[in-house]
């Protein structure tokens, strides 16, 4: 492409603005990452100081923290498991299946998207609590198997785009509505599964206000452990920010783990579906 | 017609967990709650539960504390929704142009909004930390008076700005909406001899409007529900903890009654309020949608 120059300077001004930009919005981060490794209750840094890698065992020691990291593990589990795939039946079900009531009852999902969770929260708890699931799993087994409007509504617009003749095909091969789903739907909207499993995946880890109502602490999930518990030492009640950042840190590598694998799915599948809409 | 037949029962079947779910842990409590904010319920008296009618409803037109949170709810939101629809769309209007690296920007910008609260505000306070905090060294080399970022004068801006950083979540959906304008539009403008300038605010922004539109309604629904980012950020920062008052939001608000004084009925009538505060808001958008936000209704008929 010839460039003449002033687009030059045009480009040049955009990378100016881009890096200013990633800067600015990776500030917090390094900043994090810096003071997780400076000594206890010393003031903020900007610059390295000293590299004290201990505050991450330590981190790790002063709670009990992989066993409130295994909790998250289980709660991610269910989560994504059964959450994506009865979303993914729902959206096929509202995508490729005619019936009375259809457009009425997709109206109810987008509307839930809508609703302010924290409106059912409380009764949600009372609910719970006399069905005497308080302090169980059971609460996101539900959940799950009750789909999310969000990721129903992803998958319906992605289905929507798959060829009817290839439907057909199967179909007169005999086979049943749910295999014509399993086998041919699903495995041709593998990035729309991974990208709801990713979704899922993050929205469940650093969930931590469901788990507080939930469950009891024994049973917390790591992201409601780090808000309620802090990090103090022996009898004082000062928290050490060092570690805590620290802890900080690890609980967020799950998150960029899967972030990172996932965000070329993330954007073909919004990039498909969102063209479509 | 026995192939019609099927796919209506695999149709129901198939929904069918979706939608139980929805009616006994969605619909019901929902309505549960509604009639809760009409009784005494304070959490130990669910066996002997009074009916006061609008009695919740008329102690919160005279509680102050509700009525100064709501308004500074509002305050917020109306800074916070279009700063991050502002943000959110211009970052993704840089990342459209051709531009090497563009997944590690895009990496960048989405990042913040991936981060759990947890994280995000923990790194934030050393952002704000009024002793030797960042900004403030900041401010020190730009020979400005530092400024107590937690304190009375500077805390909402602190939550604004903690709140402007994760705008960048906005920059996919927008991304996939530019991606989706048709590349001739602007060929035949320019053609025209129509500037950068003019193709942005000829085409680009109207085509847009439909995603805007939907940003802005999330928005608002987000903005006004915000609760946990004020407690975290507080000082101790633990889940009960009472912000500073410019950051005691409503939500805050409902859930110190509830969970700090047990006044379960008030709290539901508290977020009952909010919730026709949130439909009223969309409502309003959805109105006036139709005089700024362009839809291609004629081409997809």
């Amino acid at each position: 492409m010839p460039t003449t120059g002033s687009s030059r300077i045009g480009s040049f001004v955009l990378y100016v603005v881009l890096v200013a930009c990633s800067i600015v919005f990776l500030l917090p981060l390094y900043l994090a990452l810096v003071n997780s490794l400076e000594n206890w209750y010393a003031v903020p840094t900007i610059l390295p100081e000293v590299f004290k890698w201990d505050n991450y065992k330590f981190a790790t020691q002063m709670l009990d923290f992989w066993h409130y990291f295994g909790n998250s593990l289980i709660l991610c589990g269910i989560s994504v498991f059964t959450s994506t795939f009865v979303s993914g039946l729902v959206g096929y079900a509202f995508a490729r299946l005619q019936a009375p009531g259809r457009s009425a009852l997709f109206m109810i999902v987008l509307s839930t998207m809508m609703l302010p969770g924290i409106v059912t929260q409380i009764p949600q708890y009372i609910l719970f609590y006399k069905f005497g699931l308080i302090n169980t799993y059971l609460p996101w087994i539900i959940g799950g198997l009750g789909g999310n409007a969000f990721f129903i509504f992803l998958y319906r617009q992605f289905f929507a785009t798959i060829p009817k003749e290839l439907e057909e095909a199967a179909r007169i091969d005999g086979c049943s509505i749910f295999r014509t789903y399993w086998n041919m739907f699903i495995p041709l909207s593998l990035p729309v599964v991974a990208t709801v499993s990713i979704f899922n995946f993050q929205g469940t880890w650093s969930d931590f206000i469901t788990p507080f109502f939930f469950l009891k602490q024994v049973k917390y999930p790591l992201a409601t452990a780090l808000t309620t518990i802090n990090y103090t030492e022996g009898g004082s009640t000062q928290i050490i920010q060092q570690v805590s950042v620290a802890a900080g840190v690890i609980f967020m590598i799950p998150i960029l783990i899967t972030f990172f694998i996932g965000q070329r799915f993330i954007v073909d599948g919004i990039v498909t579906t969102g063209v479509k809409g | 017609m026995k192939e019609k037949n099927r796919r209506i029962v695999a149709f129901y079947l198939m929904i069918s967990p979706w939608f139980l779910v929805f009616l006994v842990f969605g619909l019901f409590p929902m309505l549960y709650g509604l009639y809760l904010s009409f009784t005494n319920y304070y959490g130990f008296n669910m066996n002997k539960l009074k009916w006061v009618g609008l009695h919740q409803y008329k102690t919160l037109l005279t509680d102050s504390d509700a009525v100064h949170a709501m308004g500074r709810t509002l305050y917020l939101t109306a800074l916070n929704v279009p700063l991050s629809t502002i943000i959110g769309l211009g970052l993704a209007l840089l990342l459209n142009r051709r531009i090497r690296g563009a997944g590690i920007y895009r990496t960048v910008f989405y990042l913040p909004s991936i981060v759990p609260v947890v994280s995000s505000v923990l790194m934030w306070k050393f952002m704000f930390s009024s002793s030797n905090g960042i900004l403030n060294s900041i401010l020190e080399f730009l020979h400005i008076p530092a400024v107590n970022w937690m304190g009375y004068d500077y805390a909402r801006l602190s939550l604004l700005i903690m709140l402007l950083w994760g705008a960048g979540g906005g920059v996919l959906v927008n991304l996939a909406g530019l991606k989706g304008i048709p590349r001739d539009l602007y060929e035949a403008a320019a053609i025209d001899g129509a500037a950068p300038f003019q193709s942005l605010r000829r085409i680009t922004l109207p085509l847009m409007t439909p995603i805007i539109f939907f940003n802005v309604v999330l928005g608002i629904i987000g903005s006004l529900q915000i609760y946990l980012q004020p407690i975290m950020l507080t000082p101790g920062g633990r889940l009960m903890d009472r912000p500073i008052d410019p950051n005691y939001l409503y939500v805050v608000h409902a859930f110190q009654q509830i969970f700090s004084f047990q006044r379960f009925a008030y709290g539901m009538a508290l977020l009952w309020v909010m919730f026709i505060v949130i439909l009223v808001l969309a409502l309003l958008v959805f109105r006036t949608s139709k005089y700024w936000v362009y839809y291609e209704t004629e081409q997809e008929g």
